[in-house]
C-alpha cells in the first residue's frame, strides 16, 4: 500500500516540479512572481488534446506541437505583459501577469467550453506488476519524460554558454549587465524554456488524469508557488526535489489522514518554511527583500 | 429608502461595487505600512461565518453581527500579523495565500457552517444597500483623517524605511499589527455584508481569485493616496457591467444610417463584436487590465491626479 502511494506521489510530484521549475526560473532572472504560469500550463494541455482531436496527432506530435505553441505564447508574454511593464513599481508586473492570466483562461474558456473536457487515450495502457505495486505505461511515459527533461534543462543550465548567463542573470541583475550579458534576451530565453516545460507538464498532465479544464491552472499556479518557496527562491534543483517531495507528502496525507486534509497540510508546511527556513528546505543563498 | 429608485440588477451592482470598495479599503490599510496581502478574502471569510454563526445559530440582529463579525476578524487578523512581522514582500504575499488557502480547508470541513454544502439560510438585510456606503463614506473620512494624523505618518514612514522609522522612534510593530488587524476588521465588515447579502456562502465565494481581485482593485486604483482602491474597486467592477451594455448604444444608432452598403456591413461587424454577454467580456477586462499596467503602473489615482482638486482644501482652509 504505500509503495503504491509513494509511487502515485511522486506522479504528481514530478508535474509540480515541472511547473515550478519554471516559476523559480523566472523568479530568478526577473524576481517576478509569474501568475500566469498556470495557464501556460492550461494551454500546453489544450493545444495538446487539439492536436490529438482535430489533427489525429499521436502523443508525441501532440508533446512537440504543445512545446511549440507555449514557447510562442511565452515570447508572448514577455512583449505583452512583462518588458512593457515599469519596474519601478514591484506590483505593476504581477498586475499585468494577472490580465494575462483572465485573457487567456477566458480565450481556452470561450473555444472549449467551460466544462470538464475529456482526454483521448493515447498510449496504450498496460498495466505492469511489480510486487504489491501496479503501475500503468502510461505513468512510466509521464515519469520518464519528466525525468528526461529535468535532466536536459540541468544540463542546459549547467553547461551552456547561455545556461551561465541565466545564472549570472538570477544572481545580480546589474552586474550580469555590466559583464556584458544580454539580459533582455536571458529573460526572453527563461520565458521560452520555462513555457515549453510548463506546456509539456499540461499534456503529462491530460494524459495521466485523461480530462482538462479551463479552469485547472490556478490550483496548478498555487502548488507551484509552495513548491518555489520549498525549493528555496530562484533554486532549480531545489524545485525539482521539493515538487517530488511536496507531491508524496499529498498523496499520503489523502490517503491517510482524507483528502480534505491535504491542503490544510500543504499551507501548514508553507507557512512553517516561511516562518522558520525562509530560505527554502536545502538552504540556497539568502534572497534580499524584493 | 432607495427601494423605488432603483430596480434590483442596479442594486445589485452598487452592494457588490461598495463591497469591493470596503474590501479595497481593507488591501489599502496593511499596504500603508508595505505589507503586501493576498488574505484579504480569507478574512472577509472569516468575518462572514462569524457572523452567521451569530444571526443564524443564535438569532442575534444583523448590527451585532456586523460589529462581532468585525472584531473577530480583526482578532484573527493580528494573530495572522504577528508572524507577518517578521518577514516581508513575496513571502509575506505568499504567508497570506496560505493564510487563505488554510481558511478554505476550515470552511470545507467544518460541519457546523454547513461544510462542502455551503453555510445556507443566513437571513436577508433588505438595508444592506444603505450600510454599504454609509462604511464606505466614514472609512473615506477616515483615511483623510488618518493620512494628516501622526499615526498615518508613522504608516507612511514605515512604509517607505522600516530601520530609519524605527530610528525616528516609531513603535514599528505596534504600528504594522495595528494596520494587520485593522484592514482584518474591514474586510470581515465586507464580508459580513456580502453574506448578509445573498444569504448563502461557501468556499467558492471567498475564493484565492478574490484575494487576487482585491489586490488588483487597490494597484489599479493607486495606493499612494486613499482615493485610489475605492476607484479602481468602482472601476473594475462597473468595467465588466459596462462593456455589457455597450451593445445597447449601437442599437440606439438610427436604422436609415446604416441601411446601405458599407455602414450595414461594419454595423453587423460591430453588432457581432460587441457580443460581451460571455467570456468575451472577461478577454477583454483582462486586455484593459494589462494596458492599465503598461500606461500607469502607479494606479489609475496619484497625488498629481489629485493636484487640481487642492485648491478646494485651500479655500476651506484645511491645507
Amino acid at each position: 500500500m504505500i509503495y503504491q502511494q509513494l509511487i502515485n506521489g511522486l506522479m504528481l510530484g514530478a508535474s509540480y516540479s515541472l511547473v515550478a521549475i519554471g516559476y523559480t526560473l523566472i523568479f530568478g532572472v526577473l524576481g517576478l512572481l509569474y501568475f500566469a504560469h498556470g495557464e501556460v500550463f492550461m494551454v500546453g494541455a489544450f493545444v495538446g488534446l487539439y492536436l490529438v482531436i482535430h489533427a489525429g496527432a499521436n502523443i508525441y506530435m501532440a508533446l512537440l506541437g504543445a512545446t511549440i505553441a507555449t514557447a510562442c505564447l511565452g515570447v508572448f508574454a514577455v512583449f505583452a505583459a512583462v518588458r512593457p511593464v515599469s519596474k519601478d513599481y514591484p506590483l505593476a508586473p504581477l498586475i499585468s501577469t494577472i490580465g494575462l492570466t483572465i485573457v487567456l483562461q477566458n480565450i481556452a474558456t470561450y473555444i472549449f467550453g467551460g466544462q470538464t473536457v475529456a482526454f483521448p487515450e493515447t498510449i496504450e495502457s498496460i498495466l505492469f506488476h511489480f510486487g504489491p505495486v501496479t503501475i500503468s505505461s502510461v505513468q512510466i511515459f509521464t515519469l520518464a519524460v519528466a525525468i528526461v527533461l529535468m535532466v536536459l534543462l540541468w544540463l542546459f543550465i549547467e553547461n551552456t554558454k547561455m545556461g551561465r548567463a541565466i545564472r549570472a542573470t538570477a544572481e545580480n541583475h546589474e552586474t550580469a549587465a555590466l559583464l556584458g550579458v544580454n539580459v533582455n534576451r536571458v529573460v526572453l530565453v527563461t520565458f521560452i524554456l520555462a513555457s515549453a516545460i510548463a506546456g509539456i507538464a499540461g499534456v503529462l498532465d491530460g494524459v495521466k488524469n485523461s480530462a482538462i479544464s479551463p479552469f485547472m491552472g490556478l490550483q496548478v499556479a498555487i502548488k507551484g508557488l509552495v513548491v518555489m518557496l520549498l525549493g528555496g527562491l530562484g533554486n532549480v534543483r531545489g524545485a525539482m526535489v521539493a515538487g517530488i517531495l511536496l507531491g508524496m507528502i499529498e498523496i499520503l496525507t489523502a490517503a491517510y489522514l482524507g483528502s480534505s486534509m491535504r491542503d490544510f497540510f500543504t499551507f501548514a508546511i508553507l507557512i512553517l518554511i516561511l516562518l522558520y527556513r525562509p530560505t527554502g528546505l536545502f538552504g540556497t543563498r539568502t534572497i534580499e527583500e524584493r | 429608502m432607495l427601494d423605488g429608485l432603483l430596480d434590483g440588477y442596479t442594486r445589485s451592482i452598487l452592494i457588490f461595487t461598495g463591497i469591493h470598495i470596503i474590501a479595497a479599503y481593507s488591501f489599502y490599510v496593511p499596504f500603508k505600512t508595505g505589507q503586501v496581502s493576498l488574505g484579504q478574502a480569507g478574512f472577509m471569510a472569516v468575518g462572514a461565518y462569524a457572523a452567521g454563526i451569530l444571526t443564524v445559530k443564535f438569532g442575534l440582529p444583523f448590527p451585532v453581527g456586523l460589529l462581532v463579525g468585525g472584531l473577530v476578524t480583526a482578532v484573527i487578523g493580528v494573530c495572522v500579523g504577528f508572524p507577518a512581522l517578521r518577514i516581508k514582500g513575496i513571502y509575506l504575499l505568499l504567508l497570506t495565500l496560505a493564510f487563505a488557502e488554510i481558511v478554505q480547508v476550515v470552511i470545507l470541513t467544518w460541519e457546523y457552517t454547513g461544510g462542502a454544502q455551503g453555510f445556507q439560510g443566513i437571513p436577508f438585510n433588505k438595508y444592506t444597500l444603505e450600510y454599504v456606503y454609509v462604511i464606505v463614506v466614514l472609512l473615506i473620512i477616515f483615511f483623510a483623517r488618518l493620512e494628516r494624523s501622526s499615526l498615518g505618518r508613522a504608516m507612511d514612514s514605515i512604509h517607505e524605511d522600516e530601520a530609519a522609522a524605527e530610528v525616528m522612534g516609531i513603535d514599528v510593530v505596534r504600528v504594522k499589527l495595528l494596520a494587520f488587524g485593522l484592514g482584518a476588521f474591514i474586510a470581515g465588515l465586507a464580508g459580513v455584508l456580502f453574506a448578509h447579502h445573498t444569504t448563502y456562502v461557501d468556499q467558492v465565494s471567498f475564493s484565492i481569485l478574490l484575494g487576487i481581485e482585491i489586490l488588483m482593485f487597490a494597484v489599479v486604483g493607486g495606493c499612494t493616496t486613499y482615493w485610489g482602491p475605492a476607484v479602481g474597486a468602482a472601476v473594475l467592477t462597473l468595467l465588466p457591467e459596462l462593456l455589457r451594455t455597450l451593445r445597447d448604444f449601437l442599437e440606439l444608432v438610427p436604422l436609415s444610417w446604416t441601411d446601405f452598403f458599407p455602414m450595414n456591413r461594419i454595423y453587423d461587424f460591430m453588432y457581432e463584436f460587441l457580443d460581451f454577454e460571455n467570456e468575451k467580456r472577461l478577454i477583454v477586462y483582462g486586455v484593459i487590465l494589462i494596458l492599465m499596467m503598461i500606461v500607469r503602473p502607479q494606479g489609475l489615482i496619484t497625488r498629481d491626479t489629485l493636484r487640481p482638486l487642492q485648491f478646494l482644501q485651500q479655500r476651506t482652509g484645511h491645507v
